[in-house]
């Protein structure tokens, strides 16, 4: 059964056309991502499912229950603000509690709700602080305690952890969504880090400019992106152009590219001389330098039958980034690609080399 | 231990060391314009009467024991605090609801009540005054609709009484309370309201438990400003107020100017800052409470 179903939103500021058509279904206790780039509707989606905004068009359901004409405080949410929107006249304990009286909790359930939703986030003691006497991870997790408290039916987060430095971030990634876990609620998360969205989420929504490019789980959108946009908007990616030459069973593809032929999965359904791009992520790609294969310079492409393609390249420029080095090659077809490749083995900058990649590491885009 | 105690200690006071001299010049102005002149009415306000000068040789304290024997004077003195109160009151009952507005709004009708609720200071306090003498009067506008609709058959005193007073002073003051509220107010997060809204907290709730204790400080500078201007308004009072409206200013003007008793509306006027001190030092102590909580 789904939590939390988003069902054919629209919303219009003036004629300007912010959400459109929006359906997300939310399955019971899932941590679901709202992922995109600034002003794609991420915040104004959380807001209607919040009840802050009310959808021009379409309907959202909490379980079986229409909300999309309740009020903010008639849903049962608990929401986590960038700002971390604690009262900044109530201590910790007054901040948790608030929202507990505005259920008529019992006095004693009350604290005791408080010291353990206290202990969960680690912050046992701090009751009678004031938030600004706080850091910003420690009035984060207040937040999230606030939040959590009132054990609302869907947590909303916007943008969380945007206010901290890069460690507190990577740690409170994990910290959140081990709490979620442990809680079993079911979440929405805005972000626009893709990295976060990765890490956390069970499902990511990519969105952009108001439309959802690709709803799934993070493995799904980063080895099969529905579209060149969102393969460009998580992690690092190499295009190559081609036309669909053959189709191999239900998903393999054979592509003729400027470097040869080139063997690659997609989805279902292309059709022989749909053009295409071929993306391929650079981790998937090993090197070898072209003195030590056999091959020749230009040719391309893919050993017969084994589903392994080779390209000839040269390198243009070498990054060393630690754990790795990242190479771009430039490949006969004037295409650069982006390897990247064990950092003791460097190779230097103009040395031909033979690039390597399997065709399930490949996806096909539509171009 | 006390080295690392002592670290912050030198420096705030190198700090304050660095900045004095940025107070100077207001302090010049403070006591030219302010100091000096109070002590000289507090010395006037001490001196004998004189028929002859403005004062005489030796000095008194009757003009205070006579003033504080007056029940007159007690009589408009109290008259005039109330006057302050009820405008201050009304003021802040009228301005919160606009301040509030104000600050959430973002149409561009915005701009068009800001012009509104400052046009009172846009006109000449003399034509201000004029043009409510021309509505409150007997015979004047706002008789005329009330007899006209019928809901009267004689004319109401709207003038030359308290009432009167206290209507002028409310809508030339009005700005002063809105104008710091809506500072407050915008200076507060939209996303506490949200938070608590989100907490299962109504409309009314959020206001009573988050926004009005936040908006305390706008509330307590606007009303000490308005009460503060209120019992020492004297234009106002003097055109609309007559003798059933007469407020401490008007009396002391009186003194001075009519009666050429010098010593004796010193003290006046000293009796009332007074009294206006205590007001509000009772005022600050009562609403600091209201605001300890605050950042
Ligand atoms: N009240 C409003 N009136 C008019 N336009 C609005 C309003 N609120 C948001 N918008 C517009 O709607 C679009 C989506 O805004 P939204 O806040 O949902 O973006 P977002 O995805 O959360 O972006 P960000 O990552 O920057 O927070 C933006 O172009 C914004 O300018
Ligand atoms: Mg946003």
């Amino acid at each position: 059964m789904t939590a939390l179903t988003i069902d054919r939103i629209n919303k219009r500021y003036g004629n300007l056309h912010i959400l459109k058509d929006i359906s997300i279904p939310i399955g019971q206790g899932e941590f679901v991502s709202l992922l995109g780039p600034s002003g794609c509707g991420k915040t104004t989606t959380l807001r209607c499912i919040a009840g802050f905004e009310r959808p021009d068009t379409g309907r959202i359901l909490f379980g079986e229950r229409d909300v999309t004409r309740a009020l903010p405080e008639q849903r049962d949410i608990g929401m986590v603000f960038q700002s971390y929107a604690l009262f900044p006249h109530m201590t910790v304990a007054e901040n948790l509690s608030f929202g507990l009286e505005v259920r008529k909790v019992a006095p004693a359930d009350r604290q005791r709700r408080i010291a353990d939703v206290l202990a969960m986030v680690r912050l046992e003691g701090y009751d009678k602080r004031y938030p600004r006497e706080l850091s910003g991870g420690q009035q984060q997790r207040v937040a999230l305690a606030r939040a959590l408290v009132i054990e609302p039916s869907v947590l909303l987060l916007d943008e969380p952890l945007a206010n901290l430095d890069a460690t507190l971030r990577d740690e409170m990634r994990f910290f959140i969504r081990d709490l979620q876990q442990r809680v079993g609620i079911t979440s929405i998360y805005v972000t626009h880090d893709q990295a976060e969205a990765m890490v956390m989420s069970d499902k990511i929504v990519v969105m952009n400019a108001g439309t959802i490019s690709q709803f799934g789980s993070p493995r799904e959108i980063y080895e099969r992106p529905a579209s060149q946009s969102v393969a460009g908007f998580i992690g690092r990616s190499n295009t190559i152009s081609g036309k669909i030459a053959e189709a191999l069973g239900q998903d393999g593809y054979k592509v003729e590219t400027p470097c040869g032929s080139i063997g690659a999965t997609g989805p279902a359904g292309l059709s022989k001389g749909a053009e295409v791009k071929i993306m391929i992520r650079p981790e998937n790609i090993s090197t070898r330098s072209q003195a030590a294969s056999g091959h020749q310079q230009g040719a391309g492409a893919e050993e017969a039958g084994s589903g392994e393609n080779v390209l000839a390249g040269s390198v243009v420029n070498s990054v060393y980034q630690g754990s790795a080095n990242q190479l771009a090659v430039k490949l006969g077809s004037g295409d650069r690609v982006i390897v990247d490749v064990n950092g003791r083995n460097p190779l230097e900058v103009g040395e031909q080399v033979a690039l390597r990649f399997a065709a399930r590491d490949t996806w096909l885009l539509a171009s | 231990m006390s080295a690392v105690e002592a670290a912050p200690r030198v420096e705030g006071r190198s700090n304050r060391g660095s900045t004095t001299w940025m107070v100077v010049p207001a302090l010049v102005l403070l006591i030219g314009f302010f100091a000096l002149p109070y002590l000289t009415i507090i010395t006037m306000s001490l001196r004998e009467a004189s028929t002859r000068a403005v004062y005489g040789e030796g000095f008194t304290l009757a003009h205070y024991t006579t003033a504080l024997g007056d029940f007159y004077i007690w009589g408009i003195l109290g008259r005039t605090l109330l006057i302050g109160a009820t405008v201050t009151v009304i003021s802040l009952l009228l301005g919160y609801p606009v301040a509030y507005h104000l600050a959430k709004s973002r149409s561009r009708w915005t701009s068009l009540l800001y012009i509104f609720v400052l046009s009172p200071l846009l006109v000449g306090l003399v034509v201000r005054t004029f043009a409510w003498m021309i509505i409150l009067s007997n015979n004047g506008v706002a008789n005329q609709a009330l007899q006209a609709v019928g809901l009267i058959d004689f004319p109401l005193q709207l003038m030359n009484n308290s009432l009167g007073v206290t209507i002028a002073l409310t809508h030339v003051f009005l700005p002063f309370v809105i104008l710091p509220l809506l500072g407050n107010l915008q200076a507060i997060s939209p996303d506490l309201a949200m938070a608590s809204r989100s907490l299962g907290a109504s409309r009314m709730r959020t206001f009573w438990k988050v926004t009005l204790p936040l908006s305390m400080p706008g509330i307590q500078a606007g009303t000490i400003l308005v009460f503060v201007l209120s019992i020492s308004a004297y234009v106002t009072p003097a055109m609309l107020g007559g003798t059933g409206g007469r407020t401490m200013s008007v009396l002391v003007v009186q003194y001075l100017v009519d009666n050429f008793r010098w010593p004796a509306g010193a003290a006046l006027a000293i009796i009332m800052a007074a009294v206006a001190v205590i007001f509000v030092g009772l005022y600050l102590r009562l609403t600091a409470r209201a605001m300890r909580r605050l950042p």
